[in-house]
């Protein structure tokens, strides 16, 4: 059970990842100029669905085994896809970032993603069902990888393969970053917690004495109640 | 080119310029979000509905309740606008208002609620609190044009704009939460005098009740409220279970009040949890959201029955509301409105009342269709009431896509699909042929809806009266809920052979609002489309629909009747463009989907 629980977040964070990625390349596709790139992100965004689909049935057949209470909070709801940041609150990458960042991104963060699934096929086991399903996955990204590398070299000639591996060297730099700043993050919020709860107490109090009397609106026209107020 | 003619193409460029800012000048916007989906609505000088969005819809995140960027960028590009064209942009709540509530309220109950009240303060820039500055970060100037309107009156200015008759009516809404209140009932003279008569004061909420059951009984808040009330149906009113919750809410009649023991609830302590473990004493322990529910399994009936009480009561509830509404306004005419108006099951009950003789729900009668009512109310801020002219919005409200589907998805549809007919009359007989023959086809044709209910353009449908057909859009292609039943579309004259109609809301079968009774002893009661209780959410198609042509051509083959579902794969959005159409045919077994392209079918 202990273990069983210590994986629910991996499989949480993993079938957000990759339903994240489903978006980004339907959103490519709907996004893109021709209608041959338009098919390459369909089939892509397809593939990751998929994934997606994989993983959320790994986490309900973990989910079935723990408590009500961890069953809970390991519950996908679709925005948490951008609370946790997965998709930006600024848009899909393919409406803010330029053409050629955003294949250069697909290329490493393919390859990112295959390295991580190694780490859960070691979870699961390499002969498990599960293990094969991963596997496979694994071979998707790796194609994936594959096909914008492909699609880089052709579309801007000029770049070298080792400029490439600078993107990547970059992009697993800003991952590493992003893991450290997310880590730094959580430490700095358990220690800041007790202050906020200690301001939201004081805010709290304060609070008690508000009159939301004036709020009421009983026997008034409500096309008459000032436009520009937001009370 | 001399310089001459040159300058006739600027100036003849120029004339075209300004004849279509002026033309297209006095736009109205109407914007919802934060708390619930998110949507966006545009309302010309002549109070037509002329385009809507929900944000999920292009976000394809299921009930997206982030400020509607997407939304509102494609209002302004689909329609060719720009910032300065817009007269007026309406948001459809007071923010500080809804902010402070619920700081108040979670300030009574320190320290229970201490988690709240952090996550109110520290996430005050997500609130709605926060949408001026949102509109002032996206889409420059616009926050200069920013006005606000009530909660609930964008619900029944909503409402009020799909009712052909726009004065002397009562408006009912009951929700979650608003800014204010949780219900409330208006009187409304016309649409610039709007009279707030009675309100139910947040915490109390019916709304908020209904999702809590739906939390506890393992679905997600804000989704799965359609399961309970397909539940409800295998469930027993008379059960231990069903009378214990059916005792959670009453109804004061000497104060007309909702009362509710909040020591089961909590809702406006927690962001986490929505009852308590006193809800658990009482009911049992809670439903791990992971196991599937399955009629017949343990814990099946325990659930169903809570399921039936906490329908009883919401119909109970809804009862004494409208008793109330019709006894303070004298008015027999309603509008109804908020995310309880989605119950479709409780409708019914609500049009035998003796002293009704309309209920209008409008067809996104939740958060996102306030986005319509708030663009109404900027529209009706800026006229005078003598110019006021509010149309009936179209269930289809929008716009077709500009960009070229055919150009875009042509080699998907090349490598992927094969088109069977290509002329539109061909591929609807096509499609009605293969129907005929028990298949599911898919729907990508026109305008899309304006949601949450499919109703024939973006939809699955196969033969309402064929059980295997109806069993495979259902499971096969769709992971339906055994329990939850698909709805019948048909026409009019059908419809009357087979259900117990109610001409008070016959507006409400047009959008599947509200479900009915099959007749007595009639056929209709053994359709796989008819639901354990003996009652169906019927359609009956608008004139003109796609689902009417379709059905004109189907009727003579002996299919009178199609089991309707979103076209969509469960936890998404349903379809918006013909690449999600075409997503859909490609992650599941769906083979055929009827587009304005014409009849495609997925290759294997
Ligand atoms: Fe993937
Ligand atoms: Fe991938
Ligand atoms: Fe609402």
């Amino acid at each position: 059970m202990k273990n069983i629980q210590s994986e629910l977040p991996i499989f949480y964070e993993t079938a957000h990842a990759e339903l994240a990625s489903a978006l980004e390349m339907l959103a490519a596709c709907k996004g893109t100029d021709t209608p041959k790139q338009a098919l390459g992100y369909f089939m892509h965004a397809k593939d990751e669905y998929m994934h997606a689909k994989c993983f959320f049935k790994m986490l309900s057949q973990r989910g079935i085994k723990v408590s009500l209470e961890k069953a809970r909070e390991f519950r996908f709801t679709p925005p948490s896809l951008i609370i946790k940041g997965y998709i930006s609150n600024k848009g899909f990458l393919i409406d803010t970032m330029k053409l050629k960042d955003f294949i250069a991104f697909v290329y490493t963060n393919e390859l990112l993603a295959k390295s991580s699934f190694e780490n859960i096929l070691n979870l699961v086991g390499s002969d498990t069902d599960e293990g094969k399903i991963i596997s496979s996955i694994m071979m998707d990204e790796l194609r994936h990888h594959g096909m914008a590398k492909k699609y880089f070299l052709k579309n801007y000639p000029a770049l070298q393969p080792w400029q490439l591996v600078m993107y990547r060297f970059r992009e697993t730099l800003q991952n590493k970053g992003r893991k450290l700043y997310d880590a730094n993050l959580k430490f700095l919020d358990k220690i800041l917690t007790p202050l906020y709860k200690g301001m939201a107490f004081v805010a709290g109090n304060m609070a008690r004495k508000l009159n939301l009397n004036e709020f009421k609106r009983e026997g008034k026209n409500l096309m008459e109640i000032s436009s520009k107020s937001i009370l | 080119m001399n310089l001459k003619e040159k300058g006739k193409i600027l100036w003849k460029f120029h004339l075209n310029l300004s004849f279509k800012v002026s033309s297209n000048f006095k736009m109205f916007i109407g914007v919802s979000g934060y708390n619930h989906e998110s949507a966006a609505a545009l309302v010309d000088k002549n109070g037509v509905l002329i385009d809507y969005y929900r944000e999920e819809s292009l976000s394809r995140i299921k009930g997206d309740k982030s400020f509607p960027r997407r939304a509102i960028s494609k209002l302004l590009k689909s329609n060719n606008l720009q910032i300065k064209d817009i007269e007026r942009v309406a948001f459809y709540e007071r923010p500080l208002s809804a902010f402070l509530h619920i700081v108040k309220e979670a300030s009574l109950n320190m320290p229970r609620s201490l988690s709240l009240l952090v996550h109110q303060f520290r996430n005050f820039n997500r609130s709605s609190v926060s949408c001026y500055l949102d509109f002032a970060k996206e889409f420059k100037g616009l926050e200069t044009k920013l006005i606000y309107s009530d909660h609930h009156l964008s619900h029944s200015l909503t409402a009020l704009s799909y009712s052909n008759s726009k004065k002397d009516v009562c408006s009912v809404v009951v929700d979650g939460f608003g800014d204010r209140s949780t219900a409330s009932i208006s009187q409304i003279v016309n649409p610039s005098e709007i009279n707030e008569l009675w309100e139910c004061p947040y915490p109390v909420s019916l709304g908020l009740f209904y999702s809590s059951i739906t939390d506890y009984l393992g679905f997600s808040i804000n989704e799965g409220e359609y399961k309970v009330m397909g539940l409800a149906s295998f469930g027993d009113s008379k059960s231990k279970s069903a009378k214990l919750v059916r005792g959670l809410m009453d109804w004061d009649s000497t104060s007309n009040k909702i009362i509710s023991d909040m020591s089961y609830f909590d809702y406006h302590l927690s962001t986490s949890n929505s009852f308590n473990s006193k809800l658990e004493d009482l009911l049992g322990p809670a439903r791990n959201p992971f196991v599937q529910l399955i009629p017949g399994e343990s814990d099946f009936q325990r659930c169903a029955d809570i399921a039936r009480g906490a329908q009883d009561l919401t119909i109970y509830l809804l009862q004494k509301i409208f008793t109330h509404a019709h006894k303070i306004t004298r008015s027999r005419r309603f509008l109804f409105s908020g995310g309880v108006s989605m119950n479709s099951a409780s409708i019914d009950s609500l049009a035998q009342l003796p002293f009704i003789d309309e209920i209008i729900i409008p067809p996104s009668p939740g958060d996102a269709g306030c986005a319509i009512g708030a663009a109404f109310y900027s529209y009706i801020k800026s006229n005078s009431y003598i110019d006021l002219k509010i149309s009936k919005p179209s269930l289809f409200p929008s716009l077709k896509e500009i960009r070229n589907d055919e150009f875009l998805t042509e080699q998907i549809i090349f490598n992927q699909f094969s088109i069977l007919e290509k002329d539109e009359d061909d591929a609807f007989l096509k499609a009605a042929e293969l129907i005929s023959a028990g298949e599911v086809i898919g729907t990508v044709l026109s305008r899309s809806e304006t949601g949450p209910r499919a109703l024939g353009n973006r939809s699955l449908l196969c033969d309402g009266k064929n059980k295997d057909a109806v069993k495979k859009l259902n499971t096969v292609i769709k992971n339906r809920s055994p329990f939850r039943p698909t709805a019948p579309a048909m026409r009019y004259k059908i419809a009357k052979k087979y259900y117990r109609l109610r001409p008070e809301i016959y507006d409400c079968y047009q959008s599947m609002s509200a479900t009915c009774q099959c007749l007595k002893d009639n056929v209709s009661l053994k359709f796989p489309t008819t639901h354990v209780d003996g009652t169906a959410r019927i359609q009956i198609v608008e004139n003109n629909s796609s689902l009417d042509k379709l059905l004109s051509i189907l009727e003579p083959m002996g299919v009178e009747i199609l089991a309707n579902s979103s076209l969509n794969v469960s936890g998404d959005p349903n379809s918006f463009d013909l690449v999600d159409g075409l997503m859909v045919c490609s992650r599941t077994k769906l083979r055929y989907l009827l587009t304005d392209l014409g009849l495609l079918k997925r290759k294997t």
